[in-house]
């Protein structure tokens, strides 16, 4: 494979521009600013751990948000003060109550118990197919939310938690985004990465050469749901509050439009979509505050998705991975991609 | 538990579920035709309950003319969607479509609260809708009557026409397979917005129905009950308009059901309970209780 | 009546007609014979109008007197009503719908409820097992009854011209004999044929004059009794030795 073995390189000095820009934007933007940075960067995470899924491997999963969510309850447990949570959580069981974790291991946390939901509901429900199973995610993000709201002991209910510390710094979402990234990118190029593609191209087939595919989705699905628990874990504490309905349908929906729009399987698509909706809502905002026409940017957004849907239905970039240099090119040209859209 | 107060959920079961029915027929109908869930379904529920607000509120019409301009405004936006967001999509992959009508939910949502604002409004209907009437043990208000008649008034008539009339065949013709209905002489895009054109006014006419009978109408109220109407739709068979009714009165009577016999601690959950329902039907029967297997299309 | 002038068609990204010309003379049997993949669909299909060409022309003619219309561009649905029936491959009788409302959707276009009524009993008359599963869905047909619905249903527009698709495939030699008949009884009753059909011995044996298709473009044409003696047609489609 062309390109492995000078990744490793490559990404090195990637990471390292991008630490230094990390350290400049941290000398010279407020702390608002700042804290767009940071959902930019935990949106590329959503992003291109939603890839996984939806993209590489053909599930259509509107999961995400309720990964999010329980990665992000678990997160804002694990480091409350216990005393704290005595007094919030009563009905949490006494292990967890006395517990009281620095961030990382809680992130991981947070992390792994997406990732064994992911699991658990992954095998019944994965086996359905298309708009079907799109429907079933969406569900799932209904029960996390009437669980999270109805357990209330646990999870202090519709009131959420709030007045947590603002844990999450630009250094925690960068270096996340790096994991995410190349985790993302050596699976792309891994023969399971392959797989995935296979599993997404046509299932029968690749059942027929050996593939375990019921395996590989729940596997895909349980990535994605990993760095979604972990980007659920950052996003609370940069907001400090978690309430049941923090992630939900909208959230849902932007993420696949991050997906579809920037080329289902492209890496650099979905994390280029990612930043860029993320900062033209940011600075939509104001606009509508002026004109007084609040949700006129979601239109837009709709609106363009169904533009690109049905003229470049592959999305920017397909499953290619442009490099810098022919990006100008492709974008200007009538590139169809080999891949489509999963089914 | 005493029998005056079964009786009473059974009935307000029977409400839910005609109105879900309703709007689980539009689905049913608009899947089994273009193979596409229409997620803005249950936003159209939204438009209808609010044009009928505006139909109540503008002249002292009588109630027949209100459901008139109910299901005409709900067979105008459908149509309009079909034209503007399914048609260009046909042929593309299923997700692609489901994806654009998700987009086309989110712009119907913003726009609606952006004109009508997020606020709640009061529901009012005429005084005589309100008066109760006495069965038996049971006291309910001519609304109430009034919804349930309706429901099953539209849905002989819709069955009727599917089954008997030469148009009705037609669609069902074209919901099966579009090259063959053309070779037949058959305008399928015609049939196609036929299709959306009388689910949507069905989906208007329940928000209709659902603003008299809760009292309260907000911009996004038609979204959860559009999702559960597509359980329905599911538990009955999807593509199947018998399917869609069963569907539609087993849900409205499971959660009313769910809610008023289990104790109150879990009645918080009947979303999760109605969501539950769908992935086990999805997984146990996937064609649902009437559907056939619709998956292939010539 | 019907000609088709240096057509040109895609099928699915292929060029799957290329430059192809026949003509159709009025109450004839014409057939178009070849192997699979041929291009035999794909020239029925741009008749009726479900495909495009992208090149060349179809002109017909409905009546001696009247002028010529060209298809070329028109969309299925008026091919319909302009007297073209289109019986389609593999049958694709409508399965969600019971017998006799396969053959009524047959006659959409229709007006004369009278004449519908009289052709639907003539149909029955000449297929009398369609009358008396009149109310059984499509799909529990057995294939041999499928194909005769589907010849009914062609037949209920009262067309001027019909094309039949591989009426014979997949149906066992007894049934293929009473399909080839009924094609015959078919033109009898006036109604011009244009006949595509892998079974070359059959078709050339009913046809007044036929065509051999191969890669998208014609290869030989003449009389039913030509090509059925032809050295070539023999060794290729008739399995001598």
């Amino acid at each position: 494979m062309s390109g492995r073995d000078t990744f490793l390189p490559k990404f090195a000095a990637l990471a390292l521009i991008g630490a230094g820009l990390v350290f400049w934007a941290r000398s010279v933007l407020d702390p608002y600013a700042l804290s767009i940075v940071m959902f930019v960067g935990i949106n590329i995470i959503l992003a291109v751990s939603l890839n996984i899924s939806n993209g590489f491997t053909g599930l259509f999963s509107l999961g995400h948000p309720a990964f999010m969510t329980i990665g992000g309850y678990m997160t804002a447990i694990l480091v409350m003060p216990a005393a704290r949570k005595g007094l919030m959580l009563p009905d949490l069981p006494a292990f967890l109550a006395m517990q009281e974790w620095s961030f990382l291991p809680a992130l991981v946390a947070g992390g792994l118990l997406s990732a064994l939901v992911a699991v658990i509901v992954g095998f019944p429900v994965l086996r359905l197919r298309g708009h079907y199973l799109a429907v079933a995610t969406l569900g799932l993000i209904f029960i996390v939310q009437s669980l999270a709201v109805n357990l209330d002991g646990v999870t202090r209910g519709a009131l959420g938690l709030s007045g947590l510390p603002s844990l999450t710094t630009t250094w925690w979402v960068y270096g996340f985004v790096l994991l995410t990234l190349f985790v993302c990118w050596r699976l792309k190029h891994s023969s399971l990465g392959r797989t995935m593609l296979a599993i997404r191209e046509n299932e029968l087939a690749a059942a027929c050469l050996g593939v375990k595919v019921a395996r590989t989705r729940v596997f895909a699905f349980a990535l994605g749901a990993f760095f979604a628990g972990i980007a659920g874990g950052l996003w609370v504490h940069v907001v400090t509050l978690i309430s049941p309905d923090s992630f939900s349908f909208g959230l849902a929906f932007q993420l696949v439009v991050m997906v579809v729009v920037g080329g289902t399987g492209s890496i650099t698509g979905a994390s280029l979509v990612a930043a860029v909706l993320t900062l033209a809502t940011e600075f939509l905002k104001p606009v509508e505050e002026s004109l007084n026409l609040y949700g006129a940017s979601q239109i837009a957004i709709a609106v363009g998705v169904i533009l690109i849907l049905i003229y470049r239905p592959a999305g920017l970039f397909g499953t290619a991975e442009p490099q810098p240099l022919n990006l100008i090119k492709r974008l200007g040209s009538r590139h169809t991609s080999p891949a489509n859209s999963p089914e | 538990m005493t029998f005056p107060y079964l009786l009473d959920q059974l009935v307000n079961g029977l409400i839910l579920g005609s109105m879900y029915a309703l709007v689980a027929i539009g689905f049913s109908m608009i899947y089994g035709i273009v193979r596409l869930i229409n997620f803005a379904h249950g936003d159209i529920l939204t438009i209808g309950a609010f044009a009928g607000l505006a139909a109540f509120a503008s002249a002292d019409l009588p109630f027949p003319v209100v459901i008139l301009i109910v299901l005409v405004a709900g067979a105008v936006v459908g149509m309009v969607i079909e034209r503007t967001t399914f048609r260009p999509m046909r042929g593309s992959p299923q997700v692609t479509g489901f994806i654009a009508s998700l987009a086309v939910s989110i712009i119907l949502e913003n726009l609606a609260i952006m004109i009508l604002s997020a606020q709640p409004r009061t529901f009012h209907i005429p005084a005589y809708l309100n008066t109760l009437v006495h069965l038996g043990s049971v006291s309910v208000r001519v609304i109430d009557l009034t919804i349930v008649v309706l429901a099953i008034v539209l849905m002989i008539a819709l069955v009727t026409f599917v089954r008997f009339t030469r148009i009705g065949i037609a669609m069902r013709a074209t919901a099966e397979n579009y090259d063959v209905a053309r070779l037949m002489g058959i305008n399928i895009n015609r049939m196609i917005m036929l299709a959306f054109a009388i689910g949507s006014a069905l989906a208007a006419t329940a928000g209709l129905m659902w603003g008299a009978k809760y009292g309260q109408i907000s911009p996004l109220m038609g979204a959860l009950p559009g999702l559960k109407a597509f359980v329905a739709a599911v538990i009955g068979g999807v593509g199947s308009i018998s399917g869609a009714v069963l569907g539609g009165y087993i849900l409205g009577l499971a959660e009313v059901l769910f809610v008023g016999l289990l104790p109150p601690a879990l009645s918080g959950y009947r979303n999760a309970f109605v969501f539950g329902a769908l992935i086990i039907v999805l997984l146990v029967l996937p064609n649902g209780l009437l559907g056939r297997n619709q998956e292939t299309r010539a | 009546m019907l000609e088709i002038e240096d057509i040109h068609v895609n099928r699915g990204g292929t060029h799957a007609v290329r430059g192809l010309s026949l003509t159709v003379g009025r109450g004839e049997i014409v057939s178009l014979i070849g192997a699979n993949g041929a291009g035999k669909t794909t020239t029925l299909s741009a008749v009726s109008g479900l495909l495009r060409p992208r090149k060349g022309r179809i002109l017909y003619r409905p009546d001696e007197t009247a002028g010529a219309i060209d298809l070329t561009a028109m969309k299925a649905e008026q091919i319909v009503a302009a007297g073209i029936s289109h019986c389609p491959e593999a049958r694709q009788i409508f399965g969600n719908l019971t017998v006799t409302e396969n053959l009524r959707i047959g006659a959409y276009l229709r007006r004369d409820a009278e004449g519908v009524a009289k052709d639907l009993a003539d149909i029955h008359r000449r297929f009398p097992i369609l009358e008396e599963r009149g109310s059984v869905p499509g799909d529990k047909l057995s294939g041999g009854e499928q194909m005769m619905l589907a010849i009914g249903r062609a037949l209920m527009s009262r067309p001027k011209l019909i094309l039949f698709d591989e009426p014979s495939l997949g149906l066992a030699p007894i049934l293929v004999e009473q399909i080839f008949d009924i094609l015959e009884a078919v033109r009898a009753d006036g109604v011009t044929v244009l006949l595509v059909e892998q079974n070359a011995a059959m078709a050339l044996d009913i046809s007044d004059r036929a065509y051999v298709i191969e890669a998208g473009e014609i290869t030989l044409s003449g009389t039913g009794r030509e090509l059925a003696t032809n050295a070539d047609v023999q060794r290729a489609y008739l399995g001598a030795a």
